[in-house]
């Protein structure tokens, strides 16, 4: 596979404010129903700008990411559609469109933008109606109301899906677009030796900790622990509930918790150059964290073990490029709407050791209280996926853990160097790399 | 040679009606593209020729449909199937249908140590064309 050698920023970037709204479902809620794209978005903008101390005047530049702007949105120019909305009027932007890895290269194009010199200070936001569509919800040409949604049914959202995959070959062969649900897991129970009951209870627990995780979090969607959803359900083990018929396989290995809860929401954020923070963020009152570097790869779904072999060369090039070790890291996020994705991301960084990261989990090390804390924000089972703002809200969960903000989900080691592993439109993979600056 | 503004899907397909399997040979390096693409993603040479290959190859890794990973029209079709990697002997590697494999059969190939286990392309209907999928070879 093809590999690329990526080099140091011209200078340094980081991050000095995050927004995040709840992930929810938007139309469930009266408080909540008749959102609109412009509000999510400019309220996790406008959140990012006060946590950095700064206004709208101060920002150079804003990228737009959206996973499915013609379901969610009814717009093809999304970035200029909301422009009004935030206080960044005739300034520059643009949208771009990654499905669920998204919101980590909408970090990537954001320290780009700013490490390349033409721009000080950048605005870096995503939103997705992953549950709502503009009403009616009949189908993308009739007409739409301003501001009603109607909730997007699984059957559109699973027709629609395929529009992430090549028409000419992947979706005629069938199986690349079938292996997105457990071509991971097979390949670690092949690879690492386990048998498919121990990776059934890995993924349970990955499932279990996430929740345990959300629990905590007042940002995701799920937040009841399965140990109380089992006791109501008569089970005193929390496993025999996971294994019950309540979890049921929907794949060869994968189980209904395993898999994301789409939903509705925006998150945001600002980056600037470092060496500008005095002059651009004067009142800014807490650390930068320094983008240190991203790794990148895509791999399209025709490729064998797409997923594992993109992680493998996105991860490859950060440590490269920054000189990081993994024994450095003390925080990993990965976008793990299949949940299988935690576990193997997690390896591949070197977080947790190869073919021993399933014990990890499974004796709850990677719950926000263990020694190994893996999305501590709930990941995509139980914080939620609202496709494209994914990838933002875990870096607005990893700043704020790097910054000791988190209060009881708060991690026992304040995390410096912490790695977030995006992944998603069949396939984009990113690795993120931050590190709070002194 | 030169850089064509060639249709190749049209070609693969209309290649499938006639039970051929075409790729597309790099004349550099000799690295197979299958299914069949412009250039060589081996040695990054810009042009590729046309070659049949035999169909002949092995499958990797097995992985079973389920209640998200099937449709319908899969189950009328085929029956009895598998997704995995499979890999030709010309040497190019993709996801790919095998058909002829169910729970048992998986156990078996897995119990007897058979993997990777030995295939071959067959051509299947689908709503106005016919795509490649594989098969396992008789024992
Ligand atoms: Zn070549």
């Amino acid at each position: 596979m093809n590999q690329t050698t990526t080099h140091k920023y011209a200078r340094s970037v980081s991050i000095i404010g995050v927004g995040c709204t709840p992930f929810m479902y938007t139309v469930d809620n009266p408080e909540t129903n008749g959102l609109t794209e412009g509000e999510m978005y400019g309220y996790a903008a406008l959140k990012a700008m006060e946590d950095a101390g700064i206004t709208a005047k101060d920002v150079d530049f804003y990228f737009h990411g959206c996973a499915s702007t013609l379901n969610g949105m009814n717009y093809l120019t999304p970035n200029v559609q909301i422009a009004n909305w935030f206080g960044m009027k005739g300034k520059a932007s643009i949208h771009h469109s990654e499905a669920c890895c998204t919101g980590y290269l909408a970090i990537e194009q954001a320290v780009n933008a700013v490490a390349s010199g033409k721009y000080n200070c950048v605005l870096t936001g995503c939103v997705e109606f992953g549950d709502s569509t503009p009403s009616p919800a009949d189908n993308v040409e009739t007409p739409k109301h301003p501001y009603k949604r109607d909730k997007m049914t699984m059957e559109k959202f699973l027709a629609t899906t395929s529009w992430l995959y090549d028409r000419t070959y992947a979706r005629a062969m069938m199986a690349p677009i079938e292996l997105i649900y457990d071509d991971a897991a097979e390949d670690y129970v092949r690879t690492r030796g386990i048998s498919a009951q121990e990776m059934d209870d890995t993924l349970n627990w990955m499932a279990i900790n996430n929740r345990r995780n959300a629990a905590k979090n007042p940002l995701a969607i799920e937040r009841t622990e399965f140990a109380d959803i089992a006791k109501e359900k008569g089970f005193d083990d929390v496993m025999d509930y996971m294994r019950s018929p309540y979890n049921p396989k929907m794949g060869d290995f994968l189980r209904m918790e395993g898999v994301e809860r789409k939903c509705d929401g925006a998150a945001a954020c600002i980056v600037c150059a470092t060496e500008m923070i005095p002059e651009i963020a004067k009142n800014l009152n807490h650390k930068p964290i320094e983008v240190l570097g991203v790794g990148c790869s895509a791999l399209e779904a025709t490729n064998p073990h797409f997923e594992i072999r993109a992680t493998e060369e996105a991860v490859r090039q950060v440590y490269a490029q920054t000189g990081v070790k993994p024994e450095e890291l003390d925080l990993f996020y990965a976008n793990d709407f299949i949940i299988t994705s935690h576990l193997i991301a997690a390896e591949i960084a070197g977080y947790l050791p190869w073919g021993e990261g399933w014990k990890y989990i499974c004796e709850g090390r990677t719950a926000y209280d263990g020694d190994k804390p893996i999305n501590t924000n709930g990941g995509r089972t139980s914080f939620g996926h609202a496709h494209a703002a994914s990838g933002l809200a875990d870096v607005y969960e990893a700043c704020l853990q790097m910054r000791g903000e988190c209060g009881e989900r708060q991690v026992k080691k304040l995390p410096k160097t912490t790695m977030l592993r995006g992944y998603g439109g069949a396939q984009n993979i990113a690795a993120v790399l931050l590190r709070t600056i002194d | 040679m030169a850089i064509k503004l060639e249709k190749v899907v049209e070609k693969f397909y209309q290649g499938l009606e006639e039970g051929k399997f075409l790729g597309r040979k790099c004349p550099a390096c000799g690295a197979v593209e299958f299914p069949p693409v412009y250039a060589c993603n081996s040695c990054g040479n810009l042009e590729t020729e046309w070659v049949e290959i035999s169909g002949k190859g092995v499958m990797k890794s097995i992985v079973l449909p389920a209640a998200l990973s099937t449709k319908p029209e899969y189950r009328e079709r085929m029956k009895n199937f598998a997704y995995g990697e499979v890999e030709i002997e010309e040497g190019a590697c993709f996801n790919a249908v095998v058909l002829g494999i169910n729970k048992k059969k998986r156990k078996e190939i897995y119990e007897n140590g058979k993997l990777p286990v030995p295939v071959h392309a067959v051509t299947l209907q689908r709503d106005g064309y016919k795509t490649v999928v594989f098969e396992l070879d008789e024992e």
